[in-house]
Order: structure tokens, then sequence, then C-alpha cells
């Protein structure tokens, strides 16, 4: 499993994405969303990380092709990478940005969710929508995405809140939905508060329960959960219009950030866990198939 | 509060630069463009508080840092009044003198002399400026310069006042002041001064000042008495003699008591102790600023060993170590007697022998007398006795001869008395080694008309003797006007040839023609006197006066080396000790009065017989033992001896004000007092530490790299 910034050194998305899924897999997969419908609607060739107990072995005799059963669900399943690309999300110091690891990983679940013939979207935003993609299953759908992604910028303050409603109006129907964000500065003030309160969280419980299958991976730079630093640091905000500074010795500063950022977290998986999200943390350090890997094999486990 | 560089305090706006620092060093802190601002302020919001203090005590601690560096680069100073003598705000050349005689060894209520003098040397020693430069001495005779050469290092002078003791020698203080001069005329300084802490005995400067009539130095004395003479009441002197009144070894002991005051002590308490045992005990008057002498007799054990410790006590006084003074005694040895005849008759009283040997028995308690002719002498029997008397033996053998000098080197008495029956030139001949002078021709006195008239029935020509000298020991005894002996008339008597004065030789008696009548000298460890007349009437009627029976006695006590009390064994503090390694001895160990071992070994004497030994630093008494080849230590009581005071420091008198050896102004009550310099640099140094060790911890978690301009700043990079 190649490390984030070897990653970088990789030609295209594409390749990426590739790359990771094939070191995330290393063996037989299973469908990320299985059906739950009997109504049968068309025959798929197998691909890797299919269920081989819906090969249709009459089918196979016939045409001496593996080919698999599919149900009405599973024909309609479409997926959707939201992602954050507000100017916090380029904060890098010694890995890659948040926003080129999470583009890695939109691009390999985009890529894995292509390979099952499924369909794939993608959306982008900050303040506003920078890129939107509806799922598809179409050709080309895949370089598109791939190409949108690439083109992104770390830019603007997140607007998660606006973005997520955006989704509503996209997916009309079941989806997986897999958001992308560092989640600072989307919350409201914590005050003692075991769960993460603001507009983002709301819109997520409104998302599952509109059926959707939500998956939010929660983004960080390493900086940002152990403030490795040992110097007079004078400390600027990222975003637009962010006028907050701090003069200060950052190693006074360590022990209680490492709380804070723990807390920070905490307050997320909460949230996620009331309003039945899946909550993944990803800290750009870790190798993104590792991360896809423990993902998946989570994820069937739990078929 | 005085600046020694109040320039340097200019200084002082260096206590800007740390908030100077302050300032640049916030404006050149590492810019980093950070996301998690949201997290980062709560947690500061969270150590705000903490975190400010820091910052403001590390402030403080870093001015109050600036500030104090040029505050003690200027040297800042107090001046305070002191009873410690002279001004010594100049640096200067000094050298400290501390008398460490006995005398200071005088106890106050304070403590002892000495201990006052270190303590307040030690404190100007301290007080000096930090450019001056000093030397330290010691005024007991004899003792090394301490530190004999200007020192700067204060602290070591200081360490060498704090390791010396007081010692039991004399003073000397024309000599240390001697030293001292020397000492400051190699130094280039105006101001060099000797700092003089004493009792100012008058002992020890009898010699002068030891300074130079006129110039440097400078001599300020610290009289540590507080001007008052000691009351001291000391025994200066200890002797002891033989006494036959107590019995064949019987004793006297006198001890002469001193007292140094303007009070009379009556019934002053005095202890006679034995081998440490009190033994006898009285009192005595003593007059003040007199003398007074206790007489004490005694018989001395004959049983068990014939070495003994004497030792006489008074009651105490604020000067102990004058109160007590010791002796050690080797008891006589028995008195036996071989008594040649050389003139025998049938008729006793006309015997050569008789008178002498009635004088003898009588005079000599316990002596054993054996009387021989010449012929009868068995040489070798001659060392079964303790004196021979060749009683007018005409022609001594020459075996007789050889047997006489082999005797007397190995510590024997030997009485030659002459007569009609002498042979002259053979005497000369056969015992020329043992005759305290060569005999000569017999001397018939002339009559001198009506000269002795009607005074015996033997009305022949006669001499007497000249006046006793009672300074020889053997006619301290008699009295001053020598009855019994000055009486005695003398018909005949042999002269002697003059020979070269050895230091050996001593004419005890003398005719009144100025011819020798009783000679002494000593052979080896013996002696040999000589009496060049006759023991019996013959020419003289010496032996029916009453003197001849305790000059008999007296002649043959000194022979028999009867003196009690041997010299060598009582000695003063720093006198040496001469120790005999005769035999097989190798090695000898003495133990000190304190318990402390002396070793010598037979090679430190070389070729001769006896060991030096220069260790008499203590008083009291020093054990000796001996080891031979086989390494085994035996005691040799013989070899003791005890170590007194010098009396000399028992005279408490002060020294007259016009011998003061001062030579400035010592202040008086009334006049303003002396100000020292107090140094208040060490103390600001010590709190700048104690600051940068605060500064340290405060800090160690807020390291800050000033240079921090060539650090690139972090945050998103311009284009993926």
């Amino acid at each position: 499993m190649l490390a984030p910034v070897d990653l970088a050194r990789l030609a295209s998305l594409a390749v990426r994405a590739r790359n990771i899924v094939e070191g995330a897999l290393s063996g037989a997969h299973r469908n990320l969303h299985p059906g739950a419908s009997l109504e049968f609607t068309e025959h798929k060739e197998y691909a890797p990380g299919d269920d081989i107990r819906r090969i249709d072995w009459k089918a196979v005799a016939r045409t001496d092709r593996y080919t698999i059963k599919r149900f009405e669900n599973e024909t309609e399943m479409r997926a959707l990478v939201v992602l954050d690309t507000s100017a916090s999300m380029g904060y890098r110091r010694t890995s890659v940005s948040k926003l080129e690891y999470a583009s890695y990983l939109g691009a390999a679940l985009a890529y894995l969710v292509g390979q099952q013939r499924d369909a794939a979207g993608l959306l982008a935003f900050a303040d506003d929508t920078r890129a939107l993609l509806p799922p598809s299953t179409r050709p080309g759908q895949a370089s598109e995405l791939f190409s949108a992604l690439e083109k992104l910028q770390p830019m603007g303050a997140a607007n998660p809140s606006r973005a997520i409603d955006l989704v509503g109006e996209i997916c009309d129907k079941r989806s997986l939905i897999f958001v992308f964000s560092d989640l600072l500065d989307c919350e409201d003030d914590p005050k003692a508060s075991p769960a993460a309160r603001g507009p983002l969280a709301d819109r997520l419980r409104q998302l599952r329960a509109r059926g959707h299958d939500v998956v939010l991976f929660h983004v960080l730079d390493p900086d940002e959960i152990e403030l490795p630093f040992d110097d007079l640091i004078f400390f600027e905000g990222m975003e637009p219009g962010d006028q907050r500074t701090l003069l200060a010795e950052a190693s006074d500063l360590v022990h209680a950030f490492r709380e804070e950022s723990e807390r920070f977290r905490g307050r997320w998986r909460t949230t996620c866990l009331e309003a039945r999200v899946e909550y993944r943390f990803a800290r750009t350090d870790v190798p993104p198939a590792e991360l896809l890997h423990a993902f998946l094999t989570e994820r069937m486990g739990r078929r | 509060m005085h600046f020694l560089a109040p320039a340097l305090l200019l200084g002082i706006f260096a206590a800007a630069a740390p908030y100077l620092i302050h300032r640049i060093g916030k404006r050149r802190a590492l810019a980093v463009r950070f996301a998690a601002m949201q997290l980062l302020l709560r947690c500061e919001r969270r150590v705000h508080a903490r975190r400010r203090l820091r910052e403001i005590l590390l402030m403080l601690a870093r001015t109050a840092v600036a500030a104090s560096l040029p505050f003690i680069f200027a040297r800042p100073f107090a001046e305070q009044a002191t009873d410690l003598p002279v001004v010594t705000l100049d640096a200067q050349s000094a050298v400290i003198v501390l008398d460490d005689s006995a005398s200071m060894q005088a106890s106050t209520s304070t403590g002892t002399l000495f201990g006052r003098a270190r303590a307040r040397a030690q404190a100007l020693a301290r007080q000096f400026p930090s450019e001056s430069e000093l030397a330290f001495l010691v005024t007991s005779a004899g003792a090394p310069p301490k530190i004999g050469e200007l020192e700067p290092d204060r602290a070591r002078v200081v360490e060498a006042i704090e390791a010396t003791r007081c010692s039991f020698r004399s003073a000397d203080f024309t000599m240390a002041m001697r030293q001292a001069s020397s000492i400051l005329a190699a130094s280039k300084r105006t101001h060099r001064r000797i700092y003089l802490f004493t009792d100012l005995q008058a002992t020890g400067w009898e010699d002068g000042a030891g300074l130079p009539l006129v110039g440097p130095p400078e001599v300020v004395v610290d009289d540590v008495s507080g001007g008052t003479q000691l009351a001291n009441r000391a025994i200066v002197e200890m002797r002891v003699e033989p006494s036959s009144e107590a019995g064949p070894t019987g004793i006297v002991v006198t001890a002469e008591i001193a007292d140094y005051s303007n009070r009379a002590t009556p019934a002053l308490g005095v202890t006679l102790r034995l081998d440490g045992v009190s033994v006898a005990q009285g009192t005595v008057d003593l007059p003040a600023g007199g003398h007074a002498r206790k007489r004490f007799l005694h018989s001395l054990p004959v049983e068990g060993s014939s070495s003994h410790d004497l030792t006489v006590e008074i009651d105490g006084d604020g000067f102990a170590v004058d109160d007590r003074r010791s002796v050690h005694v080797e008891m006589a040895r028995t008195l036996r007697v071989l008594v040649v005849d050389g003139d025998p008759r049938t008729i006793r009283n006309e015997d050569e022998a008789f008178f002498f040997e009635t004088a003898l028995q009588s005079g000599v308690p316990g002596a054993q007398l054996t009387t021989k002719l010449p012929d009868d002498v068995a040489a070798e029997a001659l060392s079964g006795y303790t004196v021979v008397a060749l009683l007018n033996v005409g022609r001594p053998s020459t075996a007789l001869a050889s047997a006489l000098e082999r005797f007397v080197e190995a510590g024997g008495g030997l009485l030659l008395t002459v007569g009609d029956r002498i042979d002259a030139a053979l005497w000369n001949e056969r015992l020329a080694k043992l005759l305290p002078q060569p005999l000569g021709l017999v001397r018939t006195a002339a009559a001198l008309p009506g000269q002795h008239g009607g005074e015996t029935v033997d009305d022949r020509p006669a001499e007497r003797l000249l006046p006793l000298d009672r300074r020889h020991p053997l006619l301290a005894a008699f009295p001053e006007q020598g009855d019994g002996l000055l009486s005695a008339r003398f018909f005949k008597y042999m002269l002697v040839d003059p020979v070269r004065d050895t230091g050996v030789r001593n004419v005890i008696l003398r005719y009144e023609s100025g011819a020798p009548a009783l000679i002494e000298r000593e052979v080896g460890k013996g002696r040999v006197m000589l009496l060049t007349t006759t023991v019996d009437r013959e020419w003289t009627d010496l032996p029916i006066r009453t003197g001849f029976l305790p000059l008999m006695r007296e002649v043959a006590r000194a022979l028999v080396g009867a003196s009690d009390e041997d010299d060598a064994a009582t000695l003063l503090v720093g006198e040496p000790r001469l120790l005999s390694v005769a035999g097989d001895v190798q090695t000898l160990e003495i133990t000190r009065p304190d318990g402390s071992v002396w070793i010598g070994k037979r090679e430190q004497a070389g070729a001769g017989q006896s060991l030096a030994f220069l260790g008499t630093d203590q008083i009291g008494l020093y054990r000796v033992r001996a080891a031979g080849p086989d390494g085994t230590f035996v005691r040799q009581p013989t070899q003791d001896f005890a170590v007194n005071l010098d009396p000399r420091e028992s005279n408490s008198t002060r020294l007259a004000a016009e011998k003061r050896p001062d030579r400035i102004a010592v202040s008086s009550a009334g006049a303003k007092p002396p100000k020292h310099r107090v140094e208040l640099w060490h103390g600001l140094a010590a709190g700048l530490i104690i600051l940068l060790l605060a500064e340290s911890m405060l800090s160690l978690r807020w390291r800050r790299l000033a240079a921090v301009e060539d650090v690139p700043e972090i945050g998103p990079p311009s284009s993926p």
C-alpha cells in the first residue's frame, strides 16, 4: 500500500484510484451496496467484488461466461462523492493536503463503484458548488469524475449545509453518499456537548432519514491532531475572511490541543452514531488503501 | 551604598533588552496558516492565564538579569563600622601575624585568647579588598611561615588561619615581625601593613620589634586580651634531688611557683603525683607578683620499676597549661663499692680505707662495700660493682688498669686517691685514659707563722681549701661557709700537670695555692674523680672533719650516677630529645602525650648511637619503646622523658606601652570607628545565578528561535 506522498507521484488520479483499489481489495470483495429486492432485472458479467453466490450457473453453461443476476435495487445503486474543497482542506505540511487525500479516496471509491457497473457521481463544494457530476453509469463517467477531481483547488469557506441540501435534490433514490470534509468550523459552540451541533449534523440526519447510506470521512492532517510545533508561532486562519490569529509558543498548547482535537473527533463520532451515519476518521499520513481496505472489510462484514 | 565603577551603571539600560527582544521576536515569530484555528483558540483560552503569568514572570526575570549585570560590574559595596583593626578600604599588601604561643591558650569567658585572635584574623582577611595580597605568619618559636609569600587568594589565607592551632611553644615576635617585614619589602604597593593578633605578652619581644627603624611597613596590633593582664599562677620550675633524709630512695621535689598578678593567693593547693597517683598534698602562700617554693620529701618505691614520673600540680586558673609540671626520674642504682686498699694496716684506724669505709657506711644507707688488696682484684669481677675506689694504690697492674678503663667506659665510677705509695710516672702511663690530669710532684705545705695555730693537735704546716663553688651539684648540699670542709687542713698533696681544657674535666675543690684538690672527668659513660691527697690522716686531717662524710657520700653518689633526675629527661617544648639506640635496638617508638606515635629507625642515627627526636611540641610525658631485629617492641622506661612549658610563657606581664610595635593610630574610645568595606557584589552575583536558574526553568518549555527569518512560512501550497 502506497503512502499518500508516494501516490501523489503517480501520473494521474485514475492510476492512483486503481492503485488504491487494488491495494485495498487484494482479493475477493463484495458489492458496497447489497440489493434487497428479489425482482430480477438483468444479467451482469462477473466482476471482482461481486458475490459469487449470485453467479447464474445456467447462464454460465449457456454462454461460457461468468454472469451474475442483478436485482432491482442493485441496478439502481448510486454513489455520490461529496467533497469539501474549502481553503482549510488545502492545509498540508509533511503529507499531501487534505483535499488531495480526500480526492484519492473519492476517486478510488468512484473507481470501485464504476467497476461494479454502478453509478458514481461527484459533488464538490466550498461556500458554493464547485463541481457537480450526477451519478451515472454511462461510459466516460469515471474519467470525467477523475478529471473534475484533479481540477479542484482549495479555496473559499466551507458551507456543507448547502451542499448537503443539493445532495437531497440530486439523489431522489436511495444512494450511497461519501462525504469528505475536515469538519472544521462546521459545528456550533460545543459547550460540554458530547455531540457536534450545527447545520451539517442536522443535514446528515436528514439524509439518513431519507434512506441514504451516508459515510462521513473525517479528513485531518496529522498537525491538526498532534500540533507538532516547538517554536513561537504566529497562527493565522486559512479561509477567506478568517481574521483569527494567535501568537503562542506552540509547545505550551500541545497538550491542550491534543485533548481538544480528540474531543472534536469524539463529538463527530457521537453525532454520526446518533444519526446512524458511518464515521470514518482519515489521517492524511495513512495510506489511503489501508483506510479503504478497513472500510471495505468492515462494511462487508456487516452483510 | 557605593560603587567602585559607577560608570558601568549606565548599562542599567540593558534592562530594556528583554522587552525589545520580546517585541522583535514577536515580529519574527514563525507564521503558520493553520486550518484548525477553532481548536487552537479553544485550547488557548484554557491555558491563557497560566501562559500569561509565566510570560510576565519570565520577562521580569530576564529584565532583572539584564539590570543586575551592570549593577554587579559596578562593584557595589557598603561601608560598615567594625571593631577590627584599622581601615581596609584600600587595596594593600598585608601580613597577618597570629600569636600561637602557649600563652594564647589562656581562657576567658568567651573562650581562649587564641580562638578570639584566630576569629578576628579570619574576619580581617575576609574584609580586605579583593585586589589585596596577603601573607600569614605565626609567632611561635621555630614555626615556619604558614603562607610566606604575598597571596592574592584571600580564601587560601582564610583557610590557613582556620587550620592553625595554638602551640605550646614560646613566642618569638622579633623573628615573626622580621619575616613579615621581609615579605612586605618585596611589595611595590603604597599600603604595606602587618596585622598582629596577640595578647601583648612581654615575653618574646626581648630582641626588639624586628622592624626597620624607619619607613614601612605599618604595624597594627590587635590586643585580644582586652588590655588587661592575665592573673596567672604557674609552676615555673621543678627539681628532683636525692635526699637521704627519706631513706636510700629518698627524693626531695621542689616546685617553684610564681604569681603574675597583683593579688596574693593564700593556701594555694599543691599536689605531688607519682606515676599519676597523688602521693602528697600541701599548700603554699603565694604573694602577689612573687614566688613561693614548695618542697616535698618522698621515698620512691624500692620494688618494681626504677623509672618514675613525678608531677606537681597547683590549683587551676585561667591558664591551665602551666599549672602542672612533670619530671621523669630514674632511681639511683644500688651503691656497690669495691675498695682497693693500697696501704693496709693492722691497726684499723691507720688503715688507708678506714675513714672512707666508715664514711660510706654511715652516709649512704644500703651501700655495699667490699675491700680488697690490689693483687686480689680480679679484672672480670669489676662489673659487679658500681664504684671502684683505688686508695693509695702505688702500682696498679696493667690488667687492673685495663679492667678499670672498661669498667668506667661502661658507666662505672672510679675514685682515685693518692699517698706516699703512689708511683706518679707509672700512674700517668697506665691510667692515662682515666686520670683527670697527669700526676706531678708531691707538695708539702709551707708553714706560715701563726696561720693555723691551735686549731688541731697536729700543728704541721698546712693549706686549706678555697671557698666552695656551690654551683657544682656535688657541693650544693654544703652550707655556704663550707663548715667541715674549709676547716680541713692539708699538709701534703699531689700536684697535677696542666692539660688542655676539654670540657669533660672539672675541678671541684682547690687548695689555697690554687692547686686542684678534687677533679672529675667523664670517660665514656662513666666518671672518674681524683682526690689529690689521702683519705687517711697521713697528708690531711680531712677524714676527721665533719665535712668528710658528706663529701664522700656525694662523691660516691656522683660516681654512681646517683643523681635521681636525668636532666635530659626533662625538656622544654621544642627542645630535641636524644634517644639511645645502643645495642641491637633497630626501631624506637615514642608515644606522645596525645597518643600519637613517632617511629625512629636506627638508620636515621647514622654512625652514632642516638636518635634525635624533634617532635616535642606537646607538654606531658613521652613513652619510649624499642624493638630489636625481631621487631618486638619492649618498653624502655629509662628513656621516657617529660616535656614542660617554657616558664617564660607563664609570665603574663604585658608589653610596656613604649615598646609596642604599633606604627599606626589605633582607634580609641570616642574616636570615629574605622570602617570596612563590605562588598555586595557576591550576594548580587548569587542572586543573579538564582535568577538565571529561574529563567531557565521558566523557559524550559518556551524556547524561542530568534532567527526565524530564513524559515519558510508554512501553509497551503500556492498551487497543487
